[in-house]
């Protein structure tokens, strides 16, 4: 923008082609603003009001937020993302960067690693509804434990705290594992040959091979990888809303859940838009804290 | 040729703006000739009965129904609210009474229907009892979309093989429950989900009525020991394993019709979800009313519901929705809704099919029952909301029935504080 309007002022007639093209730019300014600005705004607007979506908001400053400190659901909310937040970015990346290295430049790789791809095709309410299914109480999970003379046979999965959610994170990890692990290939077919060559005449090999040099090489993309499961584990929403809609007795909220319940069950749109602030927020600063962290590790190893 | 350059650039703004923001405006309702009402509900799975009832409408008023059912009750509500605030408003919509139709009307923007309620009251069409459940400040709004009696189904088959019977009394059910537990077969179905406070009605309108209306005015606490009592009779129903899993995700009907459920407490409505699934009502499955906790109260207390039908005042047709409601009470299109569906009607006149709901619903006609309005419609909606997360989370851990008790409590007096 500066710069456009910089050199038109050289030209001499450069506030009129300012001015069009302003003109040509604003339709779609204005959809991103009317689109993606506002309700932004308005969310944070909403998050200082008490507001039933019936009457006008009422303006109570930082109500929403102290109610927010002492709700014992927000609480057990809070605890559940955590395990969220942990379980999904640290299983299913394990495990898809497992996956990706055992069958990485293998015969037939491509066929071995297929099945773990084809969860990837549900949606997080397809999930939810066949997971549902398997962990229902006296489901085809308790059969199974059963049958194998397992611990576990008697657990109501969906229903005790906090099973529900460390079972729902399972059904995560089943469909999350293979899609960490095709983009684990992609970074283990961009490493360059010459220095995994060098590490072999060196004599590297088997464990110490990765530790030293594949690891390090394959850094950036971890880093994507789990940025990308950190970001989707705070807002997780889906699965749960399907699988438990948040219960039994609200044990198995998210933030994201609980945002959804404030605002449209319980038709508080105030405090769930301040649960909402509260949660883009958290994502923000630890996304944010997180890439600085990874890159300045990386620019170290440079 | 700077102002040729400034139109230009202003030209393409509006037009592209323009272009982008056309095709919403859709003017089909137009005046006082309608055709056809848009009635919005969240019974999605009521979709041919709403049909047919708008068949009849059409040859007896001239006016169609289109249903626009949804299944998701928050979803729901949320739309028909956020109506209110918008130009795209239903012609109809169905709601609930109490505390969530009180909402609405405060909004101002529910319909006045007081002189159809006086008109269908002198000719008939409603009873009188139930004019409460729509008054609001004195005034009436909305007219009845469904009522129904809170009763026991119950599978005849599991009944007799186990060679029980229909109880008579609480501790004939208890009884029985205890065979049917022998047998193993679950006596009672229960839910932890949105129906959670099914089980907690009935065992507290069976024991204390007063008490349970005092708990819907917030004079009574939920932490009264009188409260506490009731829950620790249905913690000890429950450690006796006489109900279903909370959490299962079959349908209780079907869990009724395999046998695996011996009883379900349900309103009446729910003799629509019997019937589809191809059970026959008087051979395959009976209803009986469930007997008082307490054997010395006077009159059994069964839980009613009854469910509006509303317009809004400035809906896009307002002498439409009037023309249909005014129809919509009356017997022809009673007789239709009622017994396509199966269920009682809010018409007295109607004669319903079902021998047994006929037999019910002459019998609370004449007086034979209390009645207590349910609690999902008695409970202003913040404490409704906590109590079903309280029950909910008591089914799965019933130990915790005083914290539950609680923080349901603390939901009441937050609410009586400003209201």
């Amino acid at each position: 923008m500066t710069a456009t309007t910089s050199t038109g002022r050289r030209r001499g007639r450069g506030i009129t082609t300012g001015w069009s093209a302003l003109g040509f730019i604003s339709p779609a300014v204005l959809v991103v603003a009317a689109l993606l600005y506002a309700p932004f705004l308005y969310t944070i607007f909403y998050s200082f009001t008490d507001y039933d979506g019936l009457t006008s908001p009422k303006w109570v400053a930082l109500d929403n937020f102290k109610r927010f400190l002492d709700d014992p659901a927000l609480t057990t909310s809070v605890r559940n993302t955590l395990f969220w937040v942990v379980g999904t970015t640290v299983v299913p990346v394990a495990i898809g960067l497992l996956i990706a290295l055992l069958s990485f430049g293998i015969k037939g790789g491509t066929l071995l690693r297929l099945p773990f791809m084809l969860p990837y095709a549900l949606s997080g309410a397809g999930l939810g509804v066949i997971w549902g299914f398997i962990l229902q109480s006296d489901g085809a999970a308790n059969d199974l434990l059963h049958l194998l003379h397992l611990p576990g046979a008697d657990i109501s999965f969906l229903q005790q705290s906090p099973y529900n959610t460390i079972a729902m994170i399972v059904a995560m990890t089943w469909q999350q594992s293979g899609v960490n692990a095709l983009l684990f290939l992609v970074g283990l077919q961009s490493i360059p040959t010459p220095p995994l060559e060098a590490a072999r005449l060196d004599g590297a090999s088997g464990f110490r091979m990765f530790r030293h040099i594949t690891w390090p090489l394959l850094a950036p993309l971890t880093t994507v990888v789990i940025g990308l499961s950190l970001v989707a584990s705070l807002k997780t929403f889906d699965i749960v809303w399907v699988t438990t809609q948040g219960g039994p007795g609200r044990s198995s909220e998210t933030l994201a859940v609980t945002m959804y319940r404030d605002a449209f069950v319980s038709s508080d749109y105030g405090y769930g838009s301040a649960v909402a602030l509260v949660l883009t927020l958290v994502t923000g600063a630890v996304t944010v804290a997180y890439l600085r962290f990874q890159i300045r590790g990386q620019e170290k190893l440079r | 040729m700077k102002r040729f350059q400034l139109a230009i650039a202003a030209l393409a703004a509006v037009t592209l703006g323009l272009t982008g923001c056309g095709g919403g405006g859709d003017d089909s309702s137009s005046g006082g000739n309608a055709t056809e009402v848009k009635l919005y509900n969240d019974k999605g799975a009521w979709k041919t009965y709403f049909e047919g009832v708008g068949k009849l409408s059409k040859e007896q008023i001239g006016l169609g129904v289109t249903p626009v059912g949804y299944t998701d009750l928050p979803t729901y509500e949320a739309f028909i609210k956020a109506s209110f605030r918008t130009n795209n408003k239903p012609d109809l919509f169905t709601w609930s009474t109490g505390g969530r139709l009180k909402e609405i009307v405060d909004s101002g923007q529910v319909a006045d229907t007081s002189d159809l309620w006086k008109d269908a009251i002198a000719n008939g069409d409603v009873s009188e009892e139930l004019q409460p459940y729509y008054t609001i400040d004195g005034k009436q709004y909305c007219v009845p979309a469904n009522v129904s009696y809170w009763v026991m189904f119950y599978n005849k088959k599991v009944f007799s093989d186990a060679g029980v019977q229909p109880p008579t009394s609480w501790a004939d059910l208890i009884k029985t429950a205890d065979t049917l537990k022998a047998k193993g077969v679950a006596p009672f179905y229960q839910t932890s989900v949105l129906f959670s406070f099914v089980w907690f009605q009935q065992l507290l309108i069976g024991t204390d009525p007063q008490l349970y209306n005092d708990l819907a005015t917030g004079k009574a606490k939920f932490t009264d020991p009188k409260v506490v009592a009731v829950m620790q009779q249905w913690k000890d129903m429950e450690d006796k394993g006489y109900f279903s899993d909370p959490g299962s995700k079959d349908q209780p009907e079907a869990m009724l019709k395999s046998g695996k459920v011996a009883m379900g407490l349900f309103g009446t409505w729910f003799n629509t979800n019997m019937t589809t699934q191809g059970m026959k009502p008087d051979s395959d499955y009976g209803m009986f009313v469930v007997p008082n906790v307490t054997p010395s109260l006077p009159t059994t207390t069964v839980a009613f519901e009854s469910g509006p039908l509303c317009s809004l005042t400035k809906a896009p047709n307002p002498e439409a929705s009037t023309k249909f409601m005014k129809w919509w009470v009356q017997e022809k299109a009673q007789d239709q809704w009622a017994n396509s569906r199966g269920d009682v009607s809010a018409n007295p006149k109607v004669q319903i099919k079902d021998p047994s709901l006929n037999q019910l619903n002459k019998d609370a006609g004449e007086g034979k029952y209390a009645l207590a309005n349910r609690f999902f419609e008695a409970m202003p909606p913040p404490v409704l909301t906590a109590a079903l997360d309280g029950f909910g989370a008591f089914m799965v851990d019933p130990g915790s029935y005083q914290k539950q008790l609680e923080n349901i409590q603390k939901a009441s007096d937050e609410y009586w504080k400003s209201n």
